[in-house]
Order: C-alpha cells, then sequence, then structure tokens
C-alpha cells in the first residue's frame, strides 16, 4: 500500500513534490515506529483485559478459566435489577458524583472571580499555592486529615461545640455522610479547578471592564455583565465534559472513609463492585455490574463530547 | 448615591473580598496544620482530642521511632522507585505517542485508528479481576513492575500533551524541515524544547499518580515486605509490640509512653507527604499553563 | 493480502485473549537441594512477637518443617484480616490457588464446587498420626464432617471446643482505683445493671485520663456464632436467650435463625438503650478492629468483650502501654444466676491443598508435626531447642505455617487443670504432659513470683489461664451453663446463595436499630425482609436434611 501511494504520488506530482512526498511516506513510517510502544501497552494492559468482560455473561467457574466456563446470558444483569440494594447504590453515586461536580464548579468559579480581585501580589501568589496542595495529595492521607477533624471529639465537633451545638456524628450518619464526602471533595480539588476559570478571566479583554466603569456600573454589576459572560463558554465546556463522571463517585476516598453505618448514604457503584465482585468472590456478577456503569459512562461521554462539539465548538478529542 | 458613599461601599466589598479569600486559604490550610500538629504532640493530648494546629506537649518521639520502622522505609523506597520508573516510561510513551497523534490525518496515515483505540481505552476498561489476571499471567505480580507497566499509557496526558503538540506553529516544523530535519529531530528539537510547561504539567500528573495509588499495591502485592508507601499507610494496624521492640533500641520506657498509634501514624502521613509537598512548588509555575493549554482542543 | 491482514489480527487478538487465562498444570517445583519447593498462602497475625530477623516465612517453625519434611516453604502470599480474604479471593478468581492454604468455611465449599481442592481421604488415612485422628473423633460431633462430601474429606478443619463463657474483660486497676463496690462477692458473675453502672462510673471519672473516656465499645457486626467472638455482644445476648446466627429450633418445633428470635430484638433493645444513653461507645458502628482496640490500649475504655485467650494476644498491647494494668475476666448472668449459650461449632478455618498439588501427604505430615509430635515431646527443650525458645519468648502461634489450633473437645479446661496443679503444687511442672503447657506453668509462676516486674508474656498467661479459663471452669463447677444446642452447622445451596447477603443485611439493619437510624420495631421488617431474601428456603432446606 504504501508503495502504492508513493507511486500514485510519483505520477501526479512535480519533482520537487515527490521529495516531499517520499519525506512523508518516511515520516509516516517513523509515526507508526514512534507510537508502536504505547499501542502495545495498551493492548496488553488495557484492550486485554476487556476480553474478560465476558465473564458478566458467563458463571465464571475460576478452575474452567474464561474459556470454558458456561454462558448464562444476562442473567447477572437480570438479578441485579432485581437486588432492592443496587438502587440504593446508583443513587448514592449519582447524588455524590453530583453534588461534587455542582459544588466543585461553583465554588472554583467564585474562588477565581475573588481571587482575580486580589491585588497583594504575595499574598495571591501563597493562597494560590495552599489551596492547590490538597489535590496533590492521596485520599490515604486526606481521609486520615478528614477524619481526625470530624470525629465525633474531633476539631470540628470541639469548634461547633463553641457554639452550643452538636456534637454530630459526621463519619456515622446517614444524614451528614454524603455532605461530608463531596464537602471534603470540594476541599480538596476546588482551588485546582479554579486554574483553567482564573485563566478565562484573565483573558477577557481588559478594555471591556473599563467601558463597563465609565457607564458606572460597580463591581458586582461588572461581575455579572462582563466577568461571567465572558468565562461561560469555558464553564459550559467544562460542565459538559464533567458530565460522564456523574458515575464516579470517587473510590478511593469513600473507600477510605466509609463503614457500614453508612452503606446506605454511601456505597457507591465501585465500591459495591469491590465488595461483591471481589470480596465476597462473585466474580461473574461484580464484573456485570461494573460493565452496565461503564457502558452507560460511554454512551455519557461520546455524548458529551458531541454536545460540547455543537456549543462550544471544541471538545475533548 | 454620593461618591463618598460608593467608594466606602467599595471599600467594604474590598475588604469582604480579601477576607473570603483568606478564610479559603485557611479553611484549606489548618487540616493539614491540625495532622503535622498531631504528629509532634504527646499520645495523651492527642487521645483527649486537645490538639489544635500547635503541637500539645511537644515530642519528636514518633519520629524517631519512624526512623526505626524498617517497613515504612522499605516502602518509601518501592515508592520512589515506582515513581521514577513511571515516570520514565510514562514521559516516553506519552511523547512518543501524542506527536504523531497531533498531525492531521492527511500527514499521518493511520492516524484516526490509533485515535480510536485510545479513546476507547480511556472510555472502557475491563475490571479490576480481568486486568490482574493479566498482570499474574505476564508473571509481574510481586514485581516493581506489576505498579509501573499498567498505567504506562497515561491517556488523559496523551491527549493533553496532544492538543498541546497541535497548537504548536507549524512555521516552526516546516523551517526545520526544509533544513533537512528528521522526523525525531523535528520532535526533539523543536517541539520539546517548547513544551515545557505541559511536559512538567504530565509529568506532575504522572508523578502525583503513582506516588498516591494504593489500589495497586493492595492487589498486585502478595506480602506486606512488597507494600508502596500509600499501601501501607492504608493498611496500618495498631502494631504496639513492634513499636515496644523498636521503641527499646531508641528510647527509655517513659518516654515511650508519649507515642500512640494515633500520633505515630501521624508522622508517617506528614513524612509520606513530604516529597510531594517538594516538587509542587517547582512545577506550579509551568502547570498552569500546561493545564490551560491542553486540556481542550479547539 | 486481506487474508494474510486479517490472520495477523486473528493472532494477534487470540495472543490478547490467553492472557487472560490459565497458565496451565505447574510441574512441581524444586530447590537446588531437590527439595520439593511448597507453596502456602499464608495467614499472619500483628505482634506475632518473632525474634529479630525472623520472619512469616523464615521462623524456627518453619525451618523445622522444611527439614523434618525435606521441602522448602515460600509463602505465595501472607497477609491477615481483610488483606487475606482479599488474596484467596483473587488467588480463586485465577483459578491458580498455593499448594496448600486455610481458608474459611464458605471459601472452602466454594473451592469444593469449583473443583480446585485436593481430595484428601487417602492421605488422611494413610498419615494422619493416631493421636491427630484421636483429636477429631473426640468431639460429638466430629469436625471433619464440615469437610466431607459424599465421603471423601477435601479439608483438615481446626478443632477447638473454645471455653466458654463469652467473657467481659475489666480493668481491675481501675476498678480498684476508685474503689467500687464492684461485683461485691466476688464471683464474677454480674447482672446488666452492675455493668451499666461500671461503664457510666469509667466515663464520669475516666480513670485512664484520656480526657476522652469511651464506655463499651463493640465491633460493628455485633455477632458471631458461638462465643469466641472479640467486641461482640454475645454476653449481653446470653442473659435474654439471644443466640444470633445459629441455627435454633424453637419450642413449637419450627427451626428458626436466632437473628430472628424475640429474644435478639431484646437484647438489641439493651444495646440500643446504652447507645442513647452513651454507655455504648458513640461511634459504634464507624470503629474498624483496629480502632476498638486503639481505644483499650490508649486508655479510653476499660470494658472489652472476647475469649478467655484474649490477654495473649490483644489485652497484652494494653500491658505494654500501661505497666500496671490488671485485668478482670466477668461474665453476665440473667436473673437465676444462669450463663445461657449456644453450643459451638468446634471447626475454625479448613486447612486445603490445591487440586494438582503433587505431594498432599506434606499438609498431614505437617499437621502430624506440629499438632502431635511437638505437643507430646516430653524432653523439647533438648529435642527441640529452637521450638522451646520460642515459647519461652511466647511468640505467636501464627507464625507456623498454618495459623490454626488442632485440640481435643476438652483440651483447653484439662490444660488448665494441670497447670492449676502444679501452681498449687499437687504436681511437679514436669508431671505436665505437654511441653507447652510446662512453659505456661513457669510463666505464671514467674508472674506470680513478682506481677510488678513479670514480662508481658507471663502477664498475659497469667490472665488468660488464671482468670478466664478460671472463670470458665468454676461456672461448669457451679452448674452456671444453661445449654442450647443448635440443630444444624452445615450448608445448603440456599446457605450457599443467600446467606452472604442475609448476614450483611442482619449488620446494616442491626446498626441500624441500634444507631437509632430506625426504630426497635424496624427489627420485626428486617425478619419479614430476612424469610424473602432466602431465608425461607435456607429454613426449609435445612428442615429437609434434619429430617434425613
Amino acid at each position: 500500500m504504501k508503495l502504492d501511494y508513493i507511486f500514485k504520488g510519483a505520477r501526479i506530482m512535480q519533482q520537487r513534490k515527490r521529495t516531499a512526498s517520499k519525506r512523508l511516506t518516511n515520516s509516516n513510517l517513523t509515526y507508526h515506529l514512534m507510537i508502536l510502544p504505547g499501542i502495545v501497552f495498551l493492548l496488553i494492559f488495557n484492550y486485554a483485559p476487556m476480553f474478560g468482560l465476558v465473564m458478566a455473561f458467563q458463571d465464571y467457574v475460576p478452575a474452567k478459566g474464561i474459556f470454558n466456563s458456561d454462558f448464562v446470558g444476562f442473567q447477572h444483569f437480570a438479578y441485579m435489577f432485581s437486588l432492592p440494594s443496587i438502587e440504593r447504590v446508583f443513587t448514592n453515586t449519582i447524588v455524590i458524583a453530583g453534588g461534587k461536580i455542582i459544588f466543585n464548579t461553583l465554588l472554583a468559579i467564585v474562588f477565581a472571580i475573588l481571587l482575580n480581585e486580589i491585588r497583594v501580589r504575595w499574598l495571591k501568589k501563597s493562597v494560590q499555592t495552599i489551596v492547590y496542595l490538597p489535590n496533590f495529595l492521596s485520599w490515604v492521607v486526606l481521609a486520615s486529615v478528614v477524619v481526625n477533624m470530624f470525629n465525633l471529639d474531633g476539631s470540628v465537633n470541639h469548634i461547633l461545640d463553641n457554639f452550643g451545638v452538636g456534637p454530630f456524628n459526621f463519619l456515622g450518619s446517614n444524614q451528614l455522610f454524603r455532605p461530608l464526602i463531596i464537602g471534603t471533595d470540594v476541599w480538596k480539588s476546588f482551588g485546582f479547578n479554579s486554574i483553567v476559570y482564573l485563566a478565562a478571566i484573565t483573558s477577557i479583554d481588559p478594555g471591556l471592564h473599563e467601558a463597563a466603569s465609565i457607564d458606572g456600573a460597580n463591581w458586582w454589576r461588572r461581575v455579572w455583565h462582563v466577568t461571567l459572560p465572558g468565562m461561560l463558554p469555558i464553564i459550559l465546556l467544562l460542565a459538559i465534559l464533567n458530565l460522564p463522571n456523574i458515575l464516579n463517585g470517587g473510590f478511593d476516598q469513600i473507600y477510605n472513609l466509609y463503614s457500614p453505618v453508612v452503606y446506605q448514604s454511601g456505597d457507591i457503584i465501585d465500591t459495591y463492585v469491590y465488595r461483591v465482585g471481589l470480596m465476597g468472590r462473585d466474580y461473574s456478577f461484580g464484573t456485570a455490574v461494573g460493565l452496565f456503569k461503564s457502558i452507560i459512562g460511554l454512551v455519557l461521554i461520546l455524548s458529551a463530547n458531541q454536545t460540547a462539539k455543537k456549543f462550544t465548538e471544541r471538545q475533548l478529542f | 448615591m454620593n461618591l463618598q458613599n460608593k467608594s466606602l461601599s467599595a471599600k467594604i466589598g474590598k475588604t469582604l473580598i480579601y477576607v473570603i479569600i483568606i478564610f479559603l486559604g485557611l479553611v484549606t490550610l489548618l487540616p493539614l496544620l491540625n495532622i503535622v500538629a498531631i504528629s509532634l504532640s504527646s499520645s495523651g493530648a492527642v487521645t483527649a482530642n486537645a490538639v489544635g494546629i500547635i503541637p500539645v506537649n511537644f515530642t519528636l518521639e514518633p519520629y524517631k521511632m519512624l526512623v526505626d520502622d524498617p517497613q515504612f522505609w522499605r516502602s518509601f523506597g518501592i515508592s520512589v522507585q515506582r515513581v521514577f520508573l513511571s515516570l520514565g516510561l510514562n514521559m516516553i510513551l506519552i511523547i512518543f505517542m501524542a506527536y504523531p497523534l497531533s498531525k492531521r490525518k492527511s500527514e499521518f496515515k493511520g492516524r484516526s485508528i490509533y485515535m480510536n483505540l485510545l479513546i476507547f481505552a480511556m472510555l472502557f476498561n475491563g475490571g479490576m479481576i480481568p486486568t490482574y489476571l493479566v498482570v499474574r499471567n505476564l508473571g509481574l505480580l510481586n514485581t516493581i513492575w506489576s505498579l509501573v507497566l499498567p498505567s504506562a499509557v497515561p491517556v488523559f496526558s496523551v491527549i493533553l500533551m496532544m492538543n498541546f503538540f497541535r497548537g504548536v506553529p507549524k512555521a516552526l516544523e516546516e523551517a526545520a524541515i526544509i533544513d533537512g530535519a528528521t522526523p525525531m529531530q523535528v520532535l526533539l528539537r523543536v517541539y520539546l524544547p517548547i513544551s515545557i510547561p505541559s511536559l512538567a504539567t504530565v509529568a506532575l500528573f504522572s508523578i502525583v499518580g503513582s506516588w498516591n495509588d494504593f489500589f495497586s499495591g493492595l492487589i498486585y502485592m502478595t506480602r506486606t515486605t512488597n507494600y508502596p508507601l500509600m499501601t501501607y499507610i492504608q493498611s496500618l494496624t495498631v502494631d504496639i509490640q513492634q513499636m515496644i521492640q523498636q521503641g527499646i533500641n531508641s528510647t527509655n520506657l517513659s518516654e515511650l509512653m508519649g507515642v500512640s498509634d494515633r500520633n505515630l501514624n501521624a508522622a508517617k502521613i506528614v513524612v509520606s507527604s513530604i516529597p510531594l509537598i517538594l516538587i509542587y512548588p517547582l512545577l506550579q509555575k509551568y502547570f498552569i499553563t500546561g493545564i490551560v493549554v491542553g486540556s481542550v482542543k479547539e | 493480502m486481506n487474508t494474510k491482514k486479517s490472520l495477523i489480527y486473528f493472532v494477534l487478538l487470540i495472543s490478547l485473549f490467553s492472557l487472560l487465562g490459565c497458565v496451565g498444570e505447574s510441574e512441581p517445583e524444586h530447590n537446588e537441594d531437590g527439595q520439593l519447593i511448597v507453596k502456602l498462602g499464608k495467614q499472619t497475625a500483628t505482634n506475632p512477637k518473632l525474634p529479630e530477623g525472623d520472619t512469616f516465612e523464615d521462623n524456627a517453625y518453619t525451618r523445622l518443617a522444611e527439614e523434618v519434611l525435606d521441602i522448602e516453604l515460600v509463602n505465595d502470599f501472607e497477609a491477615n484480616g481483610e488483606d487475606y480474604d482479599r488474596q484467596v479471593a483473587l488467588a480463586i478468581s485465577s483459578g491458580e490457588l498455593p499448594d496448600m492454604m486455610q481458608v474459611s468455611q464458605e471459601e472452602f465449599e466454594e473451592l469444593y464446587e469449583n473443583d480446585l481442592i485436593a481430595d484428601l481421604t487417602d492421605v488422611f488415612e494413610e498419615h494422619a498420626s493416631d493421636y491427630i485422628q484421636g483429636l477429631y473423633d473426640s468431639y460429638d460431633i466430629n469436625p471433619l464432617e464440615d469437610t466431607t462430601f459424599e465421603g471423601r474429606i477435601y479439608g483438615l478443619p481446626a478443632a477447638v471446643n473454645v471455653t466458654p463463657p463469652h467473657m467481659i474483660w475489666i480493668r481491675q486497676d481501675w476498678i480498684d482505683q476508685l474503689q467500687l463496690d464492684f461485683d461485691a462477692d466476688g464471683d464474677k458473675l454480674i447482672t446488666i445493671e452492675e455493668l451499666e453502672s461500671l461503664a457510666q462510673t469509667f466515663i464520669e471519672e475516666d480513670p485512664g485520663h484520656t480526657g476522652n473516656p469511651v464506655g463499651i465499645p463493640l465491633a460493628h457486626w455485633l455477632n458471631e456464632p458461638g462465643y469466641g467472638g472479640a467486641f461482640t455482644m454475645t454476653t449481653i445476648g446470653s442473659i435474654f436467650g439471644s443466640y444470633p446466627r445459629n441455627w435454633i429450633e424453637r419450642p413449637d418445633g419450627n427451626i428458626t435463625n436466632g437473628s430472628l428470635m424475640p429474644e435478639t430484638k431484646e437484647a438489641l433493645a439493651q444495646v440500643k438503650d446504652w447507645f442513647d444513653r452513651g454507655i455504648l461507645d458513640p461511634q459504634f458502628g464507624t470503629r474498624s478492629w483496629d480502632d476498638i482496640m486503639a481505644l483499650a490500649v490508649n486508655g479510653q475504655t476499660g470494658i472489652v468483650t472476647g475469649a478467655w485467650h484474649m490477654p495473649d494476644w490483644g489485652l497484652s498491647n494494653v500491658k505494654e502501654m500501661h505497666p500496671d494494668v490488671v485485668f478482670e475476666a466477668y461474665t453476665l448472668v440473667d436473673d437465676q444466676h444462669k450463663v445461657n449459650i449456644a453450643s459451638q461449632n468446634p471447626s475454625g478455618s479448613i486447612a486445603v491443598a490445591r487440586k494438582d498439588f503433587s505431594d498432599p501427604d506434606i499438609l498431614i505430615k505437617m499437621i502430624n508435626l506440629f499438632y502431635d509430635t511437638l505437643k507430646n515431646e516430653p524432653n523439647l527443650e533438648e529435642v527441640y531447642p529452637d521450638i522451646y525458645q520460642y515459647q519461652v519468648l511466647d511468640v505467636d502461634g501464627a507464625v507456623r505455617p498454618l495459623n490454626m489450633e488442632i485440640l481435643g473437645s476438652t483440651s483447653e479446661l484439662e490444660h488448665y487443670a494441670e497447670i492449676r496443679d502444679a501452681l498449687n503444687g499437687e504436681i511437679e511442672v514436669s508431671d505436665i504432659p505437654d511441653a507447652r503447657n510446662q512453659s505456661i506453668a513457669l510463666s505464671i509462676m514467674e508472674y506470680n513470683d513478682n506481677p510488678e516486674g513479670a514480662s508481658t508474656a507471663a502477664w498475659a498467661l497469667y490472665h488468660s489461664r488464671m482468670k478466664g479459663l478460671k472463670l470458665g471452669q468454676s461456672l461448669i463447677d457451679h452448674n452456671h451453663f444453661e445449654w442450647v444446642h443448635p440443630v444444624f452447622f452445615g450448608t445448603t445451596p440456599a446457605i450457599e446463595q443467600y446467606y452472604g447477603n442475609l448476614l450483611s443485611m442482619e449488620e446494616e439493619e442491626f446498626i441500624k436499630i441500634v444507631t437509632g437510624v430506625e426504630s426497635i420495631d424496624h427489627f420485626d421488617t428486617f425478619v419479614e425482609m430476612w424469610h424473602r431474601q432466602g431465608g425461607d428456603e435456607i429454613l426449609a432446606e435445612i428442615e429437609a436434611e434434619i429430617a434425613e
């Protein structure tokens, strides 16, 4: 095929273009070679495991392996929908993930707008450095921090006690666990999320602000009529691209913070799959639940990408 | 509304903004200071939850004891090794995948096949058990490679890098080609030098990701001695006897009373976070640019 | 060209797919000295007290086994608690097991169904010593029955008749320090009111000076069948006549699960009442096993429930941190001064061999070595000096290749009687037949000579035997036990299918009731849910099996 191409090229193109074309073909080969190692890794560690998804349609018996286990069709999916706990798991996931997306976006935007007003350089820099930091720490580490703060006898309850409220058992209450998970996640990442918004604000034409000022608009009005509209495309874009995360409640965080007391409100798809599919050794069922989640996620992300393309003329890939 | 009034309300508004920003900074910082303070306080104070952001009954015992915990340092070493291996492998694969993919379809035949392979791998996965089976059948269990190879291609970083490469002016490349540069030379001499911010960003993601991951260690390592640091910290148990045995080497019993599982664990958490806290400011100036430029394609 | 291309894709596809398959039959491996390499799934323990340099893989016990059996032992994985369960689950998922490992009853049944473990009948009959066979035979119901399918033995269960009752270990040094008039008659039998007021006093006075006292901590699973569970509410349930997680025959002849009985509702109401009044740990449910241990170690709580052997592995941590600590074993009794108790299935975790393991006899020989030869060696100090040294250091038995015990039905109390007689001077220490018990007697003498200066090992052995086992013996002597015998210990297809799910539901619903998320009457809803979610099928199958 490559030869064909050169041949065709040679026939049609002039001498100069022919050299260029040859170079292009050489480049093509180099490109293939460059990308090859990465693709090999993808095939082995991402694609090979995907064949394992057939487990979801089998009664997987380890001794027989994937090749010889009996197929049972959609039995595991039917069982999944018959379980009362599955509805709870999906609800928890969507509420927690949705809460995280909404509050993370809101706080990041507000923070970016406010930070942009800070004129004291050292203060701005230090605050930035501090609020970006938690995003880089592991949930293993931050879970300890959270437990220390939100224990029945932790600092937060000490502070609340001074106001005569509480104590609240944040980690052991089905009313408070979700807010805790959402709140601590926002605490971890709002700073980092604000980076993009901050950039969007600085790219707004300063002339617009000046014009608004001259028209007598106060700060509040300028934010409302200049800054926010200027940020809108990026806000919209990120919101759309975040949509598929609605099924990702955050395994690391919840795994390190939950206990049976709060399964009711805090058990998400990923933790459920881990407990049932691995610890409960119900491999096929666990794979089926995971597959169901992946498929919904796939549909969501593809439509999000299309939506983003349509409304903002940008996309992730 | 007269002018003076207006400037007064503006002043109040300004102050309010400063207050809110400082408040947000403190809210982020204080919990972290709390864990540092706990690691430096006596066990009695910690158990009574008397520690705020300032150590109570200051003691360095937890840290002294940590120095004597061989498993902590073994795990620390494994994590360091893992970060370097992952970083090297990730960067090579990211660069060599992102560069061809940043070419137009007409410049690189077959691009769309690779692109689809990449995107599908990002959206879909085989799940925990099948991935475990592959790693196991390749004989990687209990080796450092089980922590490195499965995440060798960070798809999101490849896409981020690809988007950045696309923003590099074509003229630069064309000039190099006219000078007779091969694609490899173009990549190394033209693209990489101007991609430092994005490279720093994906490097940071790689370091943070491999340092913080605890779950692969839990699955792929079949004994505690092979755990990377975060897995070790995640599975910490009350191991007083071990503490005491170590303690007796370095200190007398009354000092030992200053240590409990809580301040010792806090010390482990603090020490385990130090590498990231050191690296992050170094890369901070780059990643802001990197994220903004690379995250979406026009 | 196209066919060639498709062929390449096809080969690629197959080779990727094959990455998921089994590696196939593994040949027996030998080391340089020609010894067979035996791979173990090793269940470890925290605080093993191993001497420096020794590990779970390489210690006096493993070296002895390697020498005697001419093998090399390698641990395929080693972990404990949930980490061990995860490793077992991962190994099962791949279909490749270590040559030998220990599993739970549930895992065992799954391994049998999946045809992954070896039939041990022949090697057991040929190699198991008479002593070992006698140990199993000493029970009314032979523990081997749990591991026998259609007449063939597939696993060797641990066998221990844990000495009842379920106990409450209380900080006696606090009681003395506060000069409380607790258990005035000194019979170690207390009422629920006494326990309650003691917990309240501990919370008010904070004798541990932690500023953060906790009354009574319980584990979130609340119940285990039998009476050996650490941090469970078994002793509280016993005064109400509640026997959760046992298959019980009701007076009307119907079979039910103890968790569903109205008596269990009463017991839960009691615990819930404690939660409401702050006597139960207010963070009940969120604390892990380790967290509860830490409460005791930190001196936040002085009341924990568990078996007689708790000082040996758990409370010894408290002693390490607080050298002056003294515990006393108590148990709750009802109005009639009785301890209601459901007899326990003596078998525990089960040792199995991989189906294609070349030398399954090694498992039997290993069991002979550890549970017969070593136990019955009268002159351990000279014949096995390294092992003797370990026993003096009180190194945890968990470091043996198999972390389990095989004892006769009355062994624990017999051993206690021997030790007691030796301490009383009725017999010589050297008259004690079991070497381990000789060294225990010597340790306890060391403790008696100088309680303040005694080692933690001596402290622990003194507490577990002279307080824990002594309490068990005295309840038998004074006829305080009111036995209930569960009608069924085995398994049925419906149990395999539904019981795991029912147990997690029970745990969750009980937590809700105790913490007040649901009212106590939610218990009735739980019972209905239990019956609907497969419980009825289980009960029907059990009745059918018993009828046979």
